[in-house]
């Protein structure tokens, strides 16, 4: 079973002409437990739609999407929320943390307003990645390299099944990426699926598997199988099971 | 709701489980919200700024109106009581015949009405001369004074029989006291009491009138007559009566009723408060539009921040708290400081000014002008905050976090 899985996925925007624009274009893409898979591709091929369609931020015009095993494609915006908390971390460009928080507070926000303290939990994890000294810090008193790390901390809070990351070392220098390549390591070798969207070769030389999009179309989006000759069987039984399943 | 009908499922929660649950989930969202405001402190302490002046302006001017109207409803409470019947001169009826008093005590001869006393009046005008002054002056004949007035020097004798009874305005312009004696229309009479200063405002006017017996006067028939009745609202009674019994075929009386001009008099200053309060309410409008600005401007900038909370998994509705509680902290962060200022504006006016009355401020329904307008900050804090949050929380992530 794979981590999260897209079977015939596209996606398509209402464009400025009468065309729409086509940001993923019948896309199968899996990834297994502890696979950590770059997606590689020049700007505006789709990769941040990829990104959004797979973490539950966007919803696939057609095709399904699976998460676990569980068809998750067609979900009201509470349960995306729900399982966007409970399977799905994320990793961002811009680390995107709340400067108002502190780390251990950044780390905890997704339970923030759940019952019980995650504040232990949030401080393991950070002294994990080195930032045990740091739990009080304010972002702006951390380096881009420490923001990363507790973005990185934030996004295994609830022990998720996979981790999205989107040029998670566009804004640092070489150094400081492979560290936080390193971390991304460690986070796979626990069972988490990690894809990482990139333009840095250096994410390429750490991925189990790079895939490549142009225009919308993934190739090698399967592991271990030729796309192309497997795909559309695959996606004739599923079809065929889907009504049954909602 | 409660525990015990939830039964043992431990997914039903009961009434007082769900309202800590609610609560516990406002916790976190006030502390969040609180940290955001610091970030802005000017923009947040301008908000707070607008709220606390638009509460000084409800309390404050709540407060001034209910000080108006308790201060007249003081000055004024006792001319309630009295309704003076006088002849209906449109109708012909150029005096109150011995028959037509005598009605009127028939139809005020009620329990319900209080059994007000009713005192028959002669009247004619005349010159009243002191020892050394002289002053024209309304003369009353009556036979039973101590029903309507009150003496401040001498006795008011049971049934007037003899002497002159003299308004405390007559008596301190002529100079004269109880034993002395007094001119009128040319004869000597003794006086034998001087009439209390009258409190309230009443057509009669005994202040600047002498009382004689009704034997002084040859007239056939009274002037007015005074219903005197324990309250304004037994006067209004009695009045009902009056016309209802006296008028019933012939519009034979006029009343004038003071208790309908007390009323006349509330309201007016009721329209007088709630003219003051509007006042009040605009400006509070004007600081939760402020509010709203503040909410908007700083949602749209903190777009990326809401996005990336809902992106980890935070829910629309705790996004909405955190917002809701920004923009309720500011409304009562300015409530409670306006009230605070309010009560501070008023204890030093009350003590700079001698002339306004401490009991009439320290009076408990002034209080509930300092809830209103406490109550009114906070709500329009929320209802204010209340769209940018609804907006802010149901903008898709994937949109939010586009920079």
């Amino acid at each position: 079973m794979y981590s999260v899985e897209l079977r015939g996925a596209t996606k398509r925007y209402p464009g400025a002409g009468a065309e729409p624009v086509v940001a993923l274009d019948d896309v199968d893409f899996a990834v297994e437990p502890g696979e950590f898979v770059a997606v590689v591709g020049p700007s505006g091929s789709g990769k941040s739609t990829l990104l959004n369609v797979l973490g539950l931020l966007d919803d696939p015009t057609d095709g399904w999407r699976l998460l676990d095993g569980t068809d998750v494609t067609e979900l009201t915006v509470g349960e995306r929320t729900a399982a966007r908390k409970e399977s799905i971390g994320f990793v961002f460009q811009d680390f995107h943390l709340l400067p108002t928080l502190t780390a251990v507070e950044n780390v905890a926000l997704p339970t923030a307003f759940d019952p019980g303290d995650a504040s232990d939990r949030a401080a393991d994890l950070l002294g994990r990645f080195g930032l045990g000294d740091r739990l009080d810090h304010e972002p702006s008193e951390l380096s881009g390299g420490q923001k990363q790390r507790v973005a990185i901390a934030r996004s295994l809070i609830n022990e998720p099944a996979v981790l999205l990351a989107d040029e998670p070392t566009g804004n640092l220098d070489t150094e400081t990426g492979e560290s936080i390549l390193a971390e991304f390591e460690r986070v796979k070798e626990e069972g988490v699926a990690v894809v990482a969207v990139t333009h840095d070769p250096l994410v390429e030389e750490y991925a189990d598997r790079v895939v490549e999009l142009t225009d919308g179309v993934l190739e090698g989006g399967i592991p271990g199988r030729d796309p192309p000759a497997e795909g559309p069987s695959d996606r004739d039984a599923d079809a065929a099971l889907r009504p049954g399943e909602r | 709701m409660t525990e015990g009908s939830g039964g043992p499922e431990p997914g039903v929660g009961g009434g007082s489980e769900g309202a800590r649950g609610w609560l516990r989930g406002w916790r976190p969202a006030v502390s969040m919200a609180a940290r955001n405001l610091r970030r802005n402190r000017v923009r947040t302490m301008l908000a707070v700024l607008g709220v606390c002046i638009g509460v000084l302006a409800v309390a404050g001017l709540g407060i001034f109106g209910n000080v108006l109207a308790l201060g007249a409803d003081d000055a004024i409470g006792d001319i309630g009581t009295q309704v003076v019947v006088s002849p209906n001169a449109d109708a012909g009826v150029e005096s109150l015949s011995a028959a037509d008093v005598a009605a009127i005590r028939r139809a005020v001869d009620d329990p319900a009405v209080g059994d007000p006393a009713v005192v028959p009046l002669y009247s004619d005008n005349a010159v009243v001369e002191g020892p050394s002054s002289q002053t024209f002056a309304t003369v009353y004949g009556v036979e039973e004074p101590g029903l309507a007035f009150e003496a401040a020097e001498g006795r008011l004798p049971d049934r007037h029989r003899q002497g002159a009874i003299v308004g405390a305005g007559v008596a301190e312009d002529l100079g004269l006291g109880a034993g002395d004696t007094v001119g009128i229309a040319g004869s000597q009479v003794r006086v034998v009491a001087v009439l209390a200063e009258s409190q309230t405002f009443s057509p009669v006017a005994p202040d600047d009138a002498v009382f004689l017996p009704e034997s002084a006067f040859a007239a056939d028939g009274y002037a007015q007559a005074l219903v005197v009745a324990e309250s304004g609202a037994t006067a209004r009674a009695a009045a009902d009566a009056i016309r209802e019994e006296v008028n019933a075929r012939e519009e034979r009386v006029d009343l004038f009723e003071l208790a309908a001009l007390v009323d006349e008099i509330n309201d007016f200053f009721d329209l007088l408060s709630t003219f003051l309060l509007g006042l009040g309410a605009i400006s509070l409008v004007v600081a939760g539009v402020s509010i709203l600005n503040v909410m908007l401007m700083s949602t749209v900038e903190r777009r990326q921040e809401i996005g990336v909370m809902r992106a980890v998994g935070v829910t629309r509705r705790d996004v909405l708290r955190v917002l809701l509680a920004e923009a309720g902290l500011i409304g009562a962060a300015g409530a409670a400081a306006g009230t605070l200022l309010t009560v501070l504006l008023v204890a030093g006016l009350v003590a700079a000014t001698p002339a306004v009355d401490a009991a009439l401020v320290l009076d408990p329904t002034n209080g509930y002008y300092l809830l209103l307008a406490l109550g009114f900050g906070v709500g329009v804090g929320i209802v204010s905050g209340a769209y940018p949050a609804w907006k802010a929380a149901n903008e898709r992530p994937v949109e939010a976090l586009r920079s």
